[in-house]
């Protein structure tokens, strides 16, 4: 074939040229130690790498936010533990003014030591994070949630609870209302709640009642009502709510359990006539009023078998509250403590997932270290080549034997 | 006898000296482009008939003809003319893969960085500083938007002012082409029919350079003349007359320069679907297939996100406590009424705000026939037809905002061309990011029952979105509720636990058994400010598959843009690689045929070199015999 002396070069230039590309892409390669360095050179790598980076970046968000989530919630933990000490050591004291023994000053400094649980109490309820916001007060983290006006302590936030996200898919919640953990607590057992009327006159006392058949709870108001005939005591029960009598004339024994309408309570002491012991459906007490109903109770003149009556029963009263109240917040505690465990499964699972996404990220896009020097080293031998031997032919002319 | 090999002797040293011209010729010229090899035609002279037989009578030079192959030739304008149009498409396209390459400098981390900010604000919704970093967050992720959108905005007039240069050269060498068929006429008259080989070359060279331009066509006359046609056979060169070609404004989209035909009657648009090939084809490809497309593509990212961002920020609370503004703001879909339009008719576009996934990033032509509207979604060519508006398409509401179209009026709707270039942040107040809900749920105090109520979601701006409702059970089973707002007060609804309770645009759920007398309520969410529930329902539209009817989410489509620019310019420089191939090829065969080879001038040289010598000789013996003659007489 007849060559033009043109294409020598052309081709020869061209084919350079080429080679020279290929050098420069494997070179840029390895400066940018990146596979594709432009969507062009994998379409499918890079809007997959970009889809990866940002799953990436929103695991790390969700890494941020579990670190959040944690913080916040060890903050409640630690004040709803603080909240235990304090109504554990206020029932701790509550047992210890039934010593029939004390005297009325032992009581008074009972009072005074349960008047500085109080305050602390209310002090943690109202305790606020590291970012100036309220713990305890739902939504609005700008109000203090709990503040003692004269008809008791006064609940002002909401039942929000805020939530993070610390996963794709899961919310946790970081805060508990303050409804939840102080005001929203069952009086009595939980079902009802014995008390006395201060119009008794005599010295009863009451237990604080069981549940003997939930089935059988109606929900009404009862009163059991003592009467005296020629030295006997005998009691009605009447169902208040609905205006009938229950059971009738039945003859009192000391200690002895009255039983009616699936609940259970036992009367000691010497009812006189007219005194009444009544059951309610529980209604809810904040324990800043279970507490403040104590101290009262401590505060108030033992004299009289009456009065020593009333205390023994203020003290049955607390107590129970009392328990519902540490019920009540150790459940919430035990919720916010389960959270803490799934956010620090979140959180390990999320530092997983990260290596596993720099992973994916890193097959996709990174350069093979090892070959692309061996490409590159292959290329400039070629390209050497090319040029000596295109110098050779080149040098190739009668002319320059002419 | 003598005079006739002087005769002889001096037609060798002729032809010897018309090949030494010729190949010097040839080797200066061995370089010039289009240049094709030429060579004397000898031919032995008519002999002179004797009674012995015919003695010969020399050498004549027939011509001087160039080694031009028609096919050959043609093939490297074929080829040439694609690869030219592959090259400037993929020159222009790689500079889109340019823009999108770099990971940590694309729209995707800006985007990332936006939602780490909103998932900033939920976890500490009422921190100035958390609050401040979305603003600043979304204001960085606008410009992104704005800097990609005005780099394809540059590309787009560097298009335009190259359709225009194009056009003056194309014009240029048309006229050029008209002027050497007149000088290629003359001079083939002057000689009598002989060609005149450099200007035919120049001509075939001007030629080759319009196939860079612009694919055209050649029609070789009878009297030589070469007539050139361009896109669906308007010709540019009819013999010793050229046309002109206009750069004009589209009509439907003033933005875009486009390629007019000068014409009798005035100026006629060709159709860009008919100009390919050359440059111009590939900038014009460039241009329809990947700039309009990409910045739409990018438009439609900007419009959903600003779109859906805004319909959810809107049903939140702000730090102050007033419901949500909108986070962005936008421009509506570009409507463009053709310059030629008879009629008065106004269409008016806004985005459908209940179908924002169904937005497409095509264009649209609505035109007019004088019953119908007949609408075409320009990505696939699907045409819906109707009579009157207002109409809903995918994803955009049209109205006619005034006036009446004529039959024959067309308009361009261009819903996110715009897109991201008219993208704005509408807040500037921290405190107006709305990260709470408008309302919130309580149980009342004094609750029997174990029923618990959901914090509630929002769905929908109510006008009575923040009344307080209550309800309270009447029985376990029963329970009214009490409250302004539409099908308020209801009173005996059967309560289903855990079952959804939807009044005044929000929805809650109570669980658990209630008993008689239990109250819920939903209020407003006064002094709400540690809420996030808006902030984690923003921060979840990040993931949220919206666009594409529900297929991608945000990154997703952005993602899907990516590839489409990465597989258009890995195509391109696959196709551009081949091409140039087989230009290469069609070329080195063509220059097998046409080109100079400078070795076998060198042989010419020597070889006419010595045939002038030869001829020499031959003169020197006729004078030798001449002179044996003239000293006969001396004797």
């Amino acid at each position: 074939m007849r060559i033009s002396s043109n294409t020598i070069y052309d081709l020869n230039v061209s084919s350079m040229n080429r080679q020279q590309t290929q050098l420069l892409q494997i070179q840029q390669q390895i400066a940018a130690n990146r596979r594709v360095l432009t969507p062009s050179d994998d379409p499918i790598a890079s809007a997959r790498a970009l889809e990866i980076t940002q799953a990436d970046s929103i695991n790390t968000q969700y890494g941020t936010n579990g670190k959040t989530a944690a913080g916040r919630l060890s903050l409640t933990e630690q004040m709803l533990g603080r909240v235990m000490d304090l109504v554990q050591s206020i029932r701790q004291d509550a047992v210890t003014a039934g010593n029939g023994s004390f005297t009325a000053s032992d009581r008074a400094s009972l009072a005074q030591d349960m008047q500085a649980k109080y305050d602390e109490l209310l002090t943690v309820a109202n305790t606020t994070d590291g970012e100036g916001n309220y713990v305890f007060s739902g939504f609005q983290t700008d109000l203090k949630p709990f503040s003692a006006t004269a008809s008791g302590v006064q609940y002002l936030g909401d039942d929000g609870q805020r939530l993070v996200q610390v996963a794709s898919g899961r919310q946790i919640a970081v805060s508990e209302s303050g409804a939840d953990v102080f005001t929203r607590v069952r009086s009595g057992n939980g079902k009802f709640a014995v008390s006395a009327p201060t119009a008794n006159t005599g010295n009863a006392t009451y237990s604080q009642g069981t549940v003997t058949d939930a089935t059988l709870l109606s929900g009404h108001q009862y009163q059991v009502v003592f009467a005296v005939t020629g030295g006997a005591t005998t009691y009605d029960v009447l169902d208040v709510t609905a205006g009938t009598t229950v059971a009738a004339a039945q003859p009192y024994t000391s200690g002895a359990s009255i039983a009616f309408d699936g609940m259970s309570l036992e009367v000691s002491g010497t009812p006189l006539a007219g005194d009444v012991v009544q059951t309610d459906p529980s209604t809810n007490q904040d324990i800043f009023k279970t507490v403040s109903d104590l101290i009262a109770a401590l505060k108030a003149p033992v004299g009289t078998p009456v009065q020593q009556a009333r205390l023994q029963n203020s003290l049955t009263d607390g107590l129970v509250n009392l328990d519902q109240g540490l019920n009540n917040v150790s459940a919430v505690r035990a919720g916010v403590g389960t959270r803490m465990r799934e956010t620090d499964d979140h959180l390990s699972s999320s530092d997983d997932l990260s290596l596993q996404y720099k992973k994916v990220l890193s097959g996709l896009q990174d350069l093979d270290f090892a070959k692309a020097v061996s490409d590159l080293t292959q290329q400039q031998t070629n390209l050497q080549a090319a040029q000596k031997t295109f110098l050779q032919t080149a040098q190739l002319s009668i002319f320059q034997f002419l | 006898m003598a005079t006739d090999i002087f005769g002889i002797g001096i037609s060798g040293l002729q032809a010897a000296r018309a090949a030494l011209i010729t190949a010097g010729h040839n080797i200066a010229n061995a370089n010039t482009p289009g240049y094709t090899r030429q060579l004397v035609d000898l031919s032995s002279a008519t002999p002179l008939g004797t009674s012995v037989g015919f003695y010969g009578n020399g050498v004549d030079i027939t011509s001087v003809q160039r080694q031009y192959s028609q096919f050959l030739s043609g093939e490297v304008l074929t080829a040439s003319t694609q690869s030219s149009s592959l090259d400037s498409y993929y020159s222009k396209i790689k500079q889109l893969d340019n823009l999108v390459a770099d990971p940590s400098a694309g729209l995707s981390p800006a985007i990332q960085d936006f939602f780490a900010a909103v998932q900033g604000v939920s976890t500490t919704p009422n921190v100035a500083s958390s609050r401040q970093a979305l603003l600043s967050s979304a204001e960085a992720m606008k410009s992104r938007f704005q800097v990609i959108d005005q780099r394809l905005a540059e590309l787009r007039d560097g298009v335009n002012s190259e359709v225009s240069t194009t056009t003056q050269e194309i014009n240029n060498m048309g006229a050029q082409i008209a002027d050497l068929n007149q000088r290629i006429l003359v001079a083939r008259s002057a000689t009598g029919g002989k060609p005149p080989n450099d200007l035919l070359d120049q001509r075939d060279q001007l030629v080759a350079n319009l196939n860079k331009d612009i694919r055209a066509t050649v029609v070789v006359q009878n009297d030589g003349a070469y007539n050139v046609f361009i896109g669906s056979g308007q010709p540019l060169v009819a013999g010793m007359l050229s046309y002109t070609l206009v750069p004009m404004r589209e009509p439907l989209d003033p933005t875009k320069l486009t390629i007019g035909y000068r014409t009798s009657s005035g100026i006629v648009q060709l159709p860009e679907s008919n100009l390919n090939g050359g440059s111009l084809g590939g900038l014009l490809a460039f241009r329809s297939q990947s700039l309009d497309p990409m910045q739409n593509a990018l438009g439609r990212v900007a419009i959903t996100l600003a779109e859906t961002f805004n319909a959810q920020h809107v049903l939140g609370q702000d730090l102050n406590g007033q419901l949500g503004t909108a986070m962005f703001s936008i421009g509506a879909p570009q409507v463009n009424a053709n310059l030629n339009n008879k009629g008065t008719a106004v269409v008016a576009a806004t985005f459908d705000s209940t179908n924002v996934g169904g937005l497409t990033s095509s264009d649209y032509r609505l035109s007019y026939d004088g019953n119908n509207y007949n609408l075409t979604r320009l990505e696939d060519n699907t045409t819906r037809s109707f009579a009157a508006f207002p109409q809903n398409v995918d994803g955009i509401s049209l109205a006619l905002a005034s006036g009446t179209a004529s039959a024959g009026d067309s308009f361009l709707i261009r819903p996110t061309a715009a897109g991201a270039s008219s993208l704005r942040v509408a807040i500037t107040d921290p405190s107006k990011i709305a990260a709470a809900a408008p309302v919130r749920t309580a149980q009342g105090a004094a609750n029997f029952g174990s029923g618990t109520i959901s914090a509630g979601t929002v769905n929908s701006l109510d006008p009575n979105l923040q009344q307080t409702v209550g309800i309270t059970f009447i029985s376990a089973t029963t329970f009214n509720v009490s409250g302004t707002g539409t099908g308020l007060p209801a009173t005996g609804v059967t309560y289903t636990p855990g079952q959804d309770i939807t009044f005044n645009g929000w929805t809650v759920q109570i669980s658990g058994a209630a008993a008689t007398g239990d109250t819920f309520s939903v209020a407003r969410n006064g002094g709400g400010t540690g809420d996030n529930r808006n902030a984690l329902a923003l921060a979840d539209l990040q993931t949220k598959k919206i666009m594409d009817g529900g297929a991608a989410s945000y990154q997703g489509a952005y993602a899907s843009l990516v590839s489409r620019v990465g597989t258009q310019t890995r195509k391109l420089e696959v196709t551009s690689t081949a091409q140039a191939t087989l230009l290469e090829q069609a070329r080195t065969a063509e220059q097998s045929y046409s080109g100079v080879n400078l070795d076998e001038e060198a042989a010419n040289l020597i070889r006419y070199q010595q045939a002038y010598q030869a001829s020499g000789k031959v003169l020197q013996v006729a004078s030798t015999l001449f002179d044996t003659l003239l000293t006969l007489g001396n004797r």
